[in-house]
């Protein structure tokens, strides 16, 4: 599967996309993510008890927030583009 | 004596040359605040709605908030209110930097210009001297020359607004600039402008603006400023990489339109974005008055036939002028943007109307000898040169000074401007984010985000999530944003102390710095109050009814997670007039209108 990461999550991987074997769900791509690219990225991604999604991230799965799938327990398959965004915004 | 507020108006007539002072009438600055609401309310006490915008009797009107200047977070607001040219609606551009609290710190509110100059003037205005002078060498002069010039002339501590060569010679998308960089840009008020002969407004004060409770204000008001410093949004998002960060998270929700709004998907679009602007041009941030976001852009770029210095791009630009006209070369855009800032033109409708000749050409609708050369989808050349062109109303450039809309319909097509109410809408497209497409419809100066900017929660999460693809309980949120964000212009605060702050901290601030007792409920009551005098205003000057272009309600978008989509307006719309307590025809009702003491 896909995953891209966007503004700083960018200084975090080094990168902009990579490709990853799809982990079963979303959660448990963000916590190898976590384990890939330490605590900065792992504070802002996962909430303390790496239970649920951090204040300062927005996940979409090609393209739909994760808050409108099934969350942390959304399902990956190696189809799938996983975008990674701090809360930014503008206008 | 009154607190937040001056107190007094300056009143020019530019026919005679007469200058009165007045003061302010305290009943309608209670019930409608200031800046965009009380500017509106003396505009429609003044002006008849079927005035000829560009004729002698549309008023021009700056106006300032009871919070402009005061120590309140990101309180650097003011707003110009006309009869908009570009829409034929009531127009309301606001504006940050620096020039508003410099108006407050000379003593006054707001300044109302009458009639037509027969030659070229500026006002000059230091503390209680108030003087109409000759602009004849200002005119034709940009807004960074004209303001150097003025600067040079009586000091570095003047703020100057101007207007360019695009609103002296009638552009409909002709804006007005201030601090050189920062723009009253939507609707063609620096049309207005121009055709009332009125170069620029220089000003200096020497005074303050007085609170009622100082202690209780300044705590207020240092609890805003810290919430936005702890906030994700404000306090670090915006600072790092500016506005246009938001490109790829809106492309990647399958919502940034494309080449004229074909479709919503930019497969290049992280080559303008935030990330690559910050990577490659970005010299340094710039704050307006009182602001901890510093979401300005000073920007230099090298290394490029395109090379070229200024702010920005801001989203809006960089979308106007990449996606929508399929471009992807950051340089361009950016000279593209500049272009703008130095001719007094809007971005959002200057991009939005070559993507819609761009459109025009690829169908065969008009052709090389008509533009004066091949116009293709993604040509960087093609974005500078146009804005050249239009910014000095010259050759193509004519045609689309007029805005998209009138472009289209000389070229028989005007279902292909992609506008509302004739005005191009922004970066956002209401097919994959259902309320942006209310907002557009309903927006009271035509299309629109920040009239109630349902990207926030809708896309963002801020400060609720919701799903962008649904249209329940869409009208109801956008009725709470449309009177917030009314409350909020017409304070003098910046709209996006919203991503951290909400309606106790807006209101704190008001409270305290005009001293009243009003609960917040009572508070933002005053912003429905100007959302829907606004309104009137609008069906008095016979202004077409709430819809959308025929693209948005009849083409589904084919990829993306909005794929087969198209915007539910009509019943998003039914909805939203329920909220508002108006007729199925969307006016309101005598009984709301009474309600609201409008």
């Amino acid at each position: 599967m896909l995953v891209k990461y966007f503004a700083y999550y960018r200084n975090d991987t080094g990168r902009k996309e990579e490709r990853i074997p799809a982990p079963e769900t979303v959660g448990a791509l963000l916590r190898l993510l976590v384990r890939r690219y330490g605590k900065s990225m792992g504070e802002k991604l996962l909430s303390p008890d790496g239970l649920s999604l951090g204040s300062d991230a927005i996940v979409l799965v090609n393209g739909r927030n994760i808050a409108h799938l099934d969350m942390l327990n959304t399902p990956l398959i190696e189809t799938d583009t996983v975008s990674i965004f701090p809360i930014v915004a503008g206008g | 004596m009154m607190f937040g507020w001056k107190g007094t108006l300056i009143r020019v007539n530019l026919a005679t040359g007469a200058i009165s002072k007045e003061p302010l009438n305290e009943k309608l600055a209670h019930d409608y605040i200031g800046a965009r609401g009380l500017g509106t309310k003396y505009y429609m006490d003044e002006c008849d709605p079927q005035v000829d915008p560009l004729g002698p009797d549309n008023k021009l009107i700056f106006m300032t908030g009871p919070l402009t200047g005061t120590a309140a977070a990101s309180a650097g607001r003011y707003e110009v209110v006309a009869k908009a040219p570009l829409t034929g609606t009531i127009g309301a551009a606001n504006s940050g930097g620096w020039f508003g609290p410099e108006i407050k710190y000379a003593g006054y509110d707001g300044i109302i210009f009458e009639g037509v100059s027969k030659k070229p003037v500026y006002l000059y205005i230091r503390d209680d001297v108030v003087e109409l002078r000759d602009a004849s060498d200002l005119w034709g002069q940009s807004p960074f020359e004209t303001t150097d010039i003025l600067t040079a002339r009586y000091g570095e501590n003047y703020k100057v607004a101007c207007i360019g060569v695009a609103g002296e010679k009638g552009s409909l998308m002709g804006c007005i600039m201030n601090d050189k960089h920062r723009a009253a840009g939507r609707g063609g008020l620096g049309a207005v402008m121009g055709s009332k002969k009125l170069k620029a407004v220089c000003v200096r004060g020497t005074g303050a603006v007085a609170v009622a409770h100082p202690e209780e204000f300044m705590a207020a008001a240092k609890n805003a400023r810290d919430i936005l410093i702890a906030d994700p949004v404000g306090g670090t998002g915006l600072a790092a990489y500016g506005t246009e960060v938001l490109v790829n998270i809106i492309n990647e929700s399958g919502a940034l339109p494309y080449k004229n709004w074909r479709s919503a998907f930019d497969p290049n679009a992280d080559n303008y974005g935030g990330e690559a602007l910050a990577a490659n041009f970005l010299v340094k941030n710039k704050a307006c008055f009182g602001c901890t976001i510093a979401c300005g852009r000073v920007t230099h770029v090298t290394n490029s036939k395109y090379e070229s210095f200024g702010e920005g791009p801001e989203y809006e630009a960089g979308w106007a002028f990449g996606a929508a006209t399929g471009v992807d070369n950051l340089a361009a855009i950016c000279k593209a943007s500049f272009l703008c800032n130095e001719l007094g033109l809007d971005p959002i409708s200057m991009g939005s109307t070559i993507a819609c000749a761009m459109e025009l050409f690829d169908i065969g609708a008009i052709d090389a000898d008509i533009v004066g050369f091949e116009l293709k989808f993604g040509d960087p050349d093609a974005i500078v040169d146009l804005t050249e062109l239009t910014g000095k109303v010259e050759g193509f450039g004519a045609d689309l000074a007029m805005g998209s809309y009138r472009l289209a319909e000389k070229y028989g097509h005007p279902e292909l401007s992609m506008s509302v109410k004739k005005q191009e809408m922004p970066a956002y497209d209401g097919r994959a984010i259902q309320g942006m497409g209310l907002e557009y419809a309903t927006s009271n100066r035509g299309g629109c985000h920040v009239r109630g900017y349902m990207t926030s929660p809708e896309i963002l999460g801020v400060p609720v999530k919701t799903d962008p693809l649904v249209t329940e309980g869409k009208g109801e949120l956008l009725k709470l944003f449309q009177d917030l964000t009314a409350l909020i212009d017409s304070s003098g605060l910046c709209l996006f102390t919203t991503f951290g702050c909400g309606l106790p901290e807006i209101a704190a601030q008001y409270r305290h710095a005009v001293g009243t007792d009003e609960t917040d409920e009572e508070i933002l009551l005053k912003g429905e109050r100007v959302w829907n005098l606004e309104k009137v205003f609008n069906i008095a000057a016979g202004v077409e009814k709430d819809t959308l272009p025929p693209r948005l309600l009849r083409e589904e978008l084919t990829e993306g997670p909005a794929a087969g989509k198209v915007c539910e307006l009509d019943v998003m719309l039914e909805d939203y007039y329920a909220q508002r307590g108006w007729d199925s025809e969307g006016a309101p009702t005598e009984e709301k209108l009474e309600s609201l003491n409008v």
